[in-house]
């Protein structure tokens, strides 16, 4: 027992010592510059600042639905890449038959895309060219 | 590895997700409903055909998929429902104002999950083939959504169907940390070596209740007479048919293989459902006045007789299923068509109230007929596919001496022919001045209602001479090895 | 496994599917309801993880790639029906919305 907690330490004393430093840092950098800051108060100190512009507008602003087919689409293509990792990390081991395997896969989400992009999902433009598109969002 | 011969045992599912992708592909091109239909049609024909040289070819299997006959026998009904469907929404779509086409290429995703999801041995196919089957569902029932219920409809049936997935999903996980496999056969094995405890218990629970969401069995039935009514004459008839038909396949595969099934305390709580399912099933349909939903309740009740041969297990269990699986097919397609032939061309609603059935039978003299025909069949009257089908069911549970469900059929029967006797009734009330819903005149020319005729056809004509039908049955679910 | 015995990851997922299903019952705003199911689904996945760990095998890890893209295709369809409600609603009450009784 006295044995495997010595062991235990041997290996991870890097990562306590990681983490003290990590403390001190922080506890260093917001310590030090509260005592030798200078203080200043005033009423556009209390506005939201973001990258030197004032905010406008409220935050619960609504945005087209396209950009969310968008993003739609984009997570479902994200995911289908996935399983290429898996085909990815036994490329030859699965060798012809799961490249056929893989080409065909990709072959099939390719049709889906022609068909997103044919039917109008990817045209998050204001106005489409097609008038008749717009009552189906 | 994969063979030729796996290759080719594979065939119709592929051709149905080439089919899939073709119509994809198709709509991309160019928008044309007719031939949209006249594709996916072709589709699935062919790939009744591979069927049939699947099967001479005999068994095969692969560490995923096995192609039996039990596979055989769920491919060839989910086939078949999926054709019936296609082609009664082809009439129904004739009229509807938004893009029709996307819907042939839903239906033929979901029919390439039924299809795996019959063949599956494994986990992993189990619940790819399940959430094939009913992720276009919910783009199906929600199809027509400028019509608020379909919309309500398909967002119940997406919120209980995920729902059911998880716990399925979860049954599985704990029944796999149990055993270290995950084929079916493995893992019931690993099961019984390791005598399951609480974890397997709660695993194979979840999975039952998983199961039995999609199956409508009682506690878990809520959502089924809103999905039906709500969701196009099309979607519903599909989820009532070929969508139940496969999940009980797969069910019945999972029993049949399973030797820790056996139980005593395990049938006890299946009966117990089987029994609850029927009495609570045909109750609830007494009070509905929606054709739709009153379906929908029988479908549940019919879910539970079938549940008896789950609940026995042996003997002639498989081939009454079977039997009982076509009848209820057969009948259901029926019915469900004539429901959506009169809801088309599409105007909004279904026409699915009993009122606008009142008086049918002087406006449409045939398609009241074959309406009358199934409903017929559904109450299992004699010369009708229903009788031959109840018959099997009432002889298995007799046979192996469960007294309590043979009871629960026959009651369950006589108050289905109460409320199956009241719509026929009113099918041939006279109402003048009463103008309901009605289907274009020229439907009988039409795919659809050649469908629908033929079906209660195909009803009588099973009902009077069974015999070629059962043969092939026994033949179909008879074991191999 | 170093150390953490599987129960322990058992019971983790066990209690975020609870957790998930108790959402799911309680909840009548739709985004809660699907986040509700994104939360059980991904506690059967971490399950499968847990357990694939536990004996060594890769096909935990399979299966968890399978829920997760369920997942994913569950939310997009989940809000696309969303939209719609809204659209047609103007609210995401479930309660508000369910029409069909009996």
């Amino acid at each position: 027992m006295e044995q495997n907690a010595t062991a235990i330490i041997a290996e991870h004393w890097a990562i306590g010592v990681f983490i003290v430093a990590v403390i001190a840092l922080c506890a260093f950098m917001i310590g030090v510059s509260s005592l030798l800051g200078g203080r200043s108060q005033g009423r556009s100190k209390s506005l939201p600042f973001e990258s030197g512009i004032v905010g406008a507008g409220s935050a619960r602003q609504r945005f087209s639905v396209k950009f969310y087919m968008v993003a739609m689409l984009f997570v479902i293509f994200d995911i289908e890449a996935v399983f290429l990792f898996a085909w990815s990390v036994s490329v030859k081991e699965v060798g012809w038959a799961g490249f056929w395997g893989a080409a065909i896969f990709i072959f099939i989400l390719l049709a889906g895309l022609v068909y997103d992009s044919r039917v109008g999902a990817l045209e998050w433009a204001p106005k489409s060219r097609n008038p008749a598109r717009k009552s189906g969002s | 590895m994969l063979t030729s011969a796996h290759m080719m045992a594979l065939t119709p599912v592929i051709l149905v997700c080439a089919t899939a992708v073709t119509v994809m592909l198709g709509i991309a091109w160019r928008r044309q409903h007719a031939a949209t239909a006249l594709v996916s049609i072709l589709g699935l024909n062919l790939a009744l055909v591979s069927l049939y040289l699947v099967y001479s070819a005999g068994d095969v299997s692969t560490p995923l998929l096995v192609f039996d006959r039990l596979s055989m026998l769920g491919m060839v009904l989910v086939l078949a429902s999926t054709l019936a469907c296609l082609t009664m929404s082809h009439a129904y779509l004739e009229g509807y104002p938004g893009r029709k086409e996307e819907f042939y290429l839903l239906m033929l995703c979901a029919a390439a999950g039924g299809m795996v999801l019959v063949a599956s041995q494994h986990l992993a196919t189990l619940f790819f083939g399940l959430e094939l089957l009913s992720m276009p569902l919910y783009g199906m029932l929600a199809y027509t959504y400028r019509d608020k219920r379909s919309l309500e409809s398909g967002i119940k049936y997406l919120v209980l169907s995920a729902a059911a997935t998880a716990f399925l999903l979860f049954g599985m996980a704990l029944l796999y940390s149990q055993s270290g496999r995950l084929d079916i056969a493995g893992l019931l094995a690993g099961l019984e070596s390791s005598g399951g405890g609480a974890w397997a218990l709660a695993g194979a629970g979840l999975m039952l209740v998983g199961l039995g969401f999609k199956l409508s069995i009682v506690p878990f039935h809520l959502w089924t007479p809103d999905v039906y009514q709500g969701g196009p004459g099309p979607a519903a008839t599909f989820l009532a048919t070929a969508s139940k038909a496969a999940v009980f396949i797969v069910l019945l595969r999972i029993v049949m293989v399973a030797p820790a099934f056996h139980v005593e305390w395990l049938h006890t709580v299946l009966g117990g459902l089987a029994l609850l399912t029927m009495i609570v099933g045909n109750l609830l349909a007494l009070i509905q006045t929606n054709l739709k939903r009153l379906l929908g309740y029988s479908s549940i009740a019919h879910f539970g007789y079938l549940l008896v041969a789950l609940v026995v297990a042996d003997g002639l269990a498989v081939e009454t299923a079977g039997i009982y699986l076509i009848t209820y097919l057969m009948t259901t397609l029926g019915a469900f068509g004539v429901v959506t032939l009169l809801s088309s061309p599409y105007s909004g609603e279904d026409a699915s109230a009993l009122h606008h059935y009142r008086g049918l039978f002087w406006r449409r003299p045939y398609l009241a007929a074959v309406l009358t025909v199934c409903l017929l069949s559904l109450a299992g009257i004699p010369f009708t596919a229903g009788f031959i089908g109840k018959f099997y069911i009432v002889a298995l549970g007799v046979e192996a001496g469960r007294w309590w469900l043979v009871g629960g059929i026959i009651a369950g029967s006589v108050i289905g022919l109460y409320y199956y006797l009241r719509v026929m009734v009113t099918l041939y009330l006279v109402e003048p001045g009463m103008r309901g819903r009605d289907a274009p005149d020229n439907w009988g020319m039409k795919a659809g209602g050649v469908v629908v005729l033929g079906l209660a056809l195909l009803v009588i004509a099973f009902g009077v001479y069974p015999t070629p039908v059962i043969d092939w049955m026994s033949v179909l679910t008879s074991p191999v090895h | 496994m170093n150390g953490i015995p599987m129960e322990h990851g058992l019971i983790l997922a066990a209690i975020l599917f609870a957790i998930g299903l108790a959402g799911l019952m309680f909840r009548r705003n739709m985004v809660f309801v699907l986040m509700s199911l994104e939360i059980m689904l991904n506690s059967a996945g971490l399950a499968f993880i847990v357990a694939g760990t536990a004996w060594e095998q890769p096909e935990g890890q399979a299966m968890f790639l399978l829920v997760i893209t369920l997942a994913a295709a569950e939310a997009s369809v989940g809000l696309a029906l969303l939209i719609q409600l809204y659209q047609r609603f103007r609210t995401l009450d479930t309660d508000a919305v369910s029409g069909m009784r009996g």
